[in-house]
């Protein structure tokens, strides 16, 4: 085939430094933006399943109308996610070649999977979405269920090729040709668990408080007008209450994680942790502070425990280590803020349900100007921890795009002219994102429901 | 036959499904620029709106099939023609969410101009690689990549048109059934005043040319005796028979570029189970939405 011999012609000469680096770039850029879209993609129809089945359950109008408005929303978000997770697919071929070449087959059958599992998604979108008036209402619900299911099976199936990458397992390498493949093998690499596990949670969690966010300040805006919104309460409770259930439980997941890569990707460690040197008794570093002893303490159980530093390795497999550092840094602090105001609103509610004021409703949760401010900041903070965290993952992998066996410079485009299509790409999703925004804010701006002054009394049964 | 047989089919299959639905959306969207009347407009987007998405995964499916089933074929198409192919994703792109957003707001013109503009780049540019892949050219400027993407552009108008008859008069629009029918007509000429010669120019034998031609004509004569649902089956047909004509004239290596046999068998028993969800799914929301009237029962809640 004519192509093929193409490919090979031009692979005898490289990419240019300007045109691999364009490469790395715009698939950062691509998958950056992807990863917000795909989260919420997973959190905003289940966001809409609860507040649908609270609706069904209670025939609370109030209910009802934020399931009808996060349905809206998730429509088009959840368009721009199916289309900005194609350009990936398409990148996989026209940015890495190489790499699909050579490993295809190997992490292929997850993408299958992902496949049938997005291709189920899609479906039933299209019949959640358009059925509202076609369905009985029970219907419609049990409708937005595999939305959620398939949505949170195909992110674990395209995580597992993640994982593969910085586990990869499942073929050998003679002559540099791929035999004894074993797709299974492959798919349930070790890093698979724990990577799924994180970015669910992490996706859960920006979605959660991305939303939550919208409505924190439609709450500040209803404090200084005086009034009290049930409608903007609901829809700031619903989402932030995901949020914060998911955040102790990913700080967890991600000391996990962090163990997993110091076994496993020991320079990955070193990078994230900031260990030059390999010594005895590693003291914790972040940022300005540091707690001698601590590093070792926390991985090894004892404060003299010797750990391998960066100077271990030979300098061509080093990533850049302050970009990793840094990435880490920024998802822990705001990881640990972002539970800082979880335990808050959990306490608030224990606090005055003990107390024995009103049960539920308004009196129980904390609506001080403070923690609605710090809210509304939650949403942007979830997405820099979740990017800072990717960015931790990906860069801390580099030289290597299939970790120990393939290098990422190997698997790039050879042909020549990469980096105009980053701006092109660049401009295109500029664009994209404002047009995005603009319609999301159009679409809260319309005239708001009658019912969204409705006490739970008067709201009535259907 | 082998392993690789059947994944090449699977990959036909693929390509087919995108091809009459997803091709048939993207005709949509030249229609939606094309024509002035709101009419056209509102039929067109009420066709669309629930299937689109479950049209477009017919795609992901395709490249997933590729990339697994036959890496090396994947690897230099993309590779080689990432030019186009970038293009058509942007496409995809701006097609995508221009059209979700012209529907939530619908007093926004332009977006629906970069819907239909977008609706255009694309399938052009998605013929204009298969073409010169087909024809062992290099280049997508070529003029055998400039006659494929113009072939499948209007093929996909063809295929819009002549679908969207029966979703006007699903919709009770006897003026826009009739203007469809017309759209079907214009548009099923030329694609005849296109495909023929350049079967003979690019020395396409296949006897799927034959079977396009009659499908074509077929058409022709049911369009006009008004069988709108026949007529979707013998226009799919006129369509699919020349993407079936061009792979045969190919002539892939398919064997020589086919991944091992223990990842097809893991990817057709994946593909297999996923079937029985899948495909009773899928014929779920055809039927749902394709009923002859929308029942109007609004919601209390």
């Amino acid at each position: 085939m004519s192509s093929l011999a193409l490919l090979h012609d031009a692979a005898a000469g490289a990419a240019s430094p300007a045109d691999f680096a364009a490469a790395r770039q715009q698939m950062a850029f691509t998958l950056g933006f992807h990863i917000v879209l795909a989260s919420i993609g997973i959190g905003l129809p289940a966001l809409t399943l609860i507040a649908e089945g609270r609706a069904l359950r209670t025939g609370d109008a109030v209910y009802a109308e934020l399931a009808r408005r996060w349905m809206k929303a998730a429509g088009v978000l959840f368009a721009v996610g199916a289309v900005s997770g194609t350009v990936l697919s398409f990148e996989m071929g026209t940015l890495w070649p190489n790499f699909m070449d050579t490993y295809g087959q190997v992490f292929g059958a997850a993408f299958a999977l992902e496949g049938i599992a997005f291709f189920i998604e899609a479906i039933f979108m299209g019949i959640y979405l358009y059925g509202w008036d076609r369905l009985s209402p029970r219907a419609h619900f049990l409708t937005g269920v595999p939305v959620v299911v398939a949505g949170l099976l195909s992110a674990s199936f395209v995580l597992t090729v993640n994982s593969w990458m910085n586990q990869p397992r499942g073929f050998k390498l003679v002559d540099g040709k791929v035999t004894d493949v074993d797709p299974l093998a492959a798919m349930f690499n070790p890093a698979t668990p724990v990577q799924a596990v994180h970015l669910i949670l992490a996706s859960l969690m920006v979605c959660g408080f991305l939303v939550a966010s919208v409505y924190a300040v439609a709450l500040l805006r209803d404090r200084k007008a005086g009034r009290d919104d049930r409608y903007n309460r609901l829809g700031f409770a619903i989402p932030f209450s995901l949020g914060a259930v998911c955040a102790p439980l990913q700080i967890l997941v991600g000391d996990w994680a962090t163990r997993f890569v110091a076994d496993n990707q020991p320079i990955k460690f070193a990078a994230m942790e900031g260990v030059e040197h390999t010594q005895a008794g590693v003291p914790f570093r972040f940022a300005v502070f540091e707690v001698p002893d601590m590093l070792s303490l926390m991985l090894k159980f004892d404060t003299h425990a010797t750990l391998r530093g960066l100077d271990a390795f030979p300098a061509d497999v080093r990533p850049p280590a302050e970009v990793v550092k840094t990435g880490f840094e920024i998802m822990i602090a705001i990881g640990m803020l972002l539970l800082g105001l979880a335990a808050w609103w959990a306490l608030t509610w224990f606090l005055r349900r003990r107390a024995g004021g009103a049960s539920g409703g308004r009196a129980a949760l904390p609506w001080q100007g403070w923690f609605l401010r710090a809210a509304t900041l939650a949403g942007a903070a979830a997405v820099i921890a979740m990017e800072a965290g990717w960015t931790v993952t990906e860069v801390g992998r580099q030289p290597w795009i299939v970790y120990g066996v393939m290098r990422t410079t190997e698997a790039v485009n050879p042909n020549p002219g990469l980096r105009y299509g980053l701006y092109v790409v660049l401009a295109v999703y500029a664009l994209l994102t404002a047009a995005m925004v603009s319609v999301l804010r159009r679409m809260r701006h319309r005239p708001a429901p009658p019912v969204a002054a409705a006490e739970p009394e008067t709201a009535g049964a259907r | 036959m082998s392993l690789a047989d059947v994944a090449f089919g699977l990959v036909m299959v693929g390509l087919s499904a995108y091809l009459l639905f997803g091709g048939a959306d993207f005709g949509a969207g030249l229609w939606h620029l094309l024509s002035r009347r709101r009419a056209d407009k509102d039929v067109i987007e009420h066709a669309m709106g629930p299937v689109w998405e479950a049209n477009h995964v017919w795609l992901i499916f395709v490249l997933v099939m590729t990339w697994t089933a036959f890496p090396p074929i994947f690897a230099s198409v993309m590779a080689a023609h990432w030019v186009p192919l970038s293009l058509a994703a942007l496409g995809i792109v701006a097609r995508g969410s221009t059209f979700v957003f012209a529907k939530a707001v619908p007093d926004q013109g332009w977006y629906a101009w970069i819907f239909g503009a977008s609706s255009l780049v694309t399938p052009y540019c998605f013929g204009a690689v298969a073409t010169t892949v087909t024809t062992g050219g290099t280049s997508w400027l070529s003029a055998a990549g400039v006659y494929g993407g113009v072939l499948t552009t209007a093929l996909c108008a063809y295929l819009a048109a002549v679908y969207l008859i029966w979703d006007a008069r699903r919709l009770g629009d006897a003026d826009a059934t009739l203007r469809f029918q017309g759209y079907a007509v214009l548009s099923g000429v030329v694609v005849g005043l296109l495909a023929l010669p350049g079967a003979v120019v690019f020395g396409v034998r296949s006897p799927m040319l034959i079977v396009s031609a009659a499908a074509g004509l077929a058409s022709l004569v049911l369009v006009l005796r008004r069988r709108y649902v026949a007529v979707r089956a013998t226009g799919a047909l006129a369509v699919v028979t020349v993407l079936w004509g061009a792979a045969e004239t190919a002539g892939l290596d398919v064997a020589a570029a086919a991944a091992h046999d223990a990842v097809l068998q893991v990817v057709f028993a994946a593909l297999g189970i996923g079937a029985v969800v899948l495909v009773p799914s899928l014929l779920w929301l055809y039927v749902l939405f394709q009923r002859s009237e929308p029942p109007a029962r609004p919601r209390p809640l």
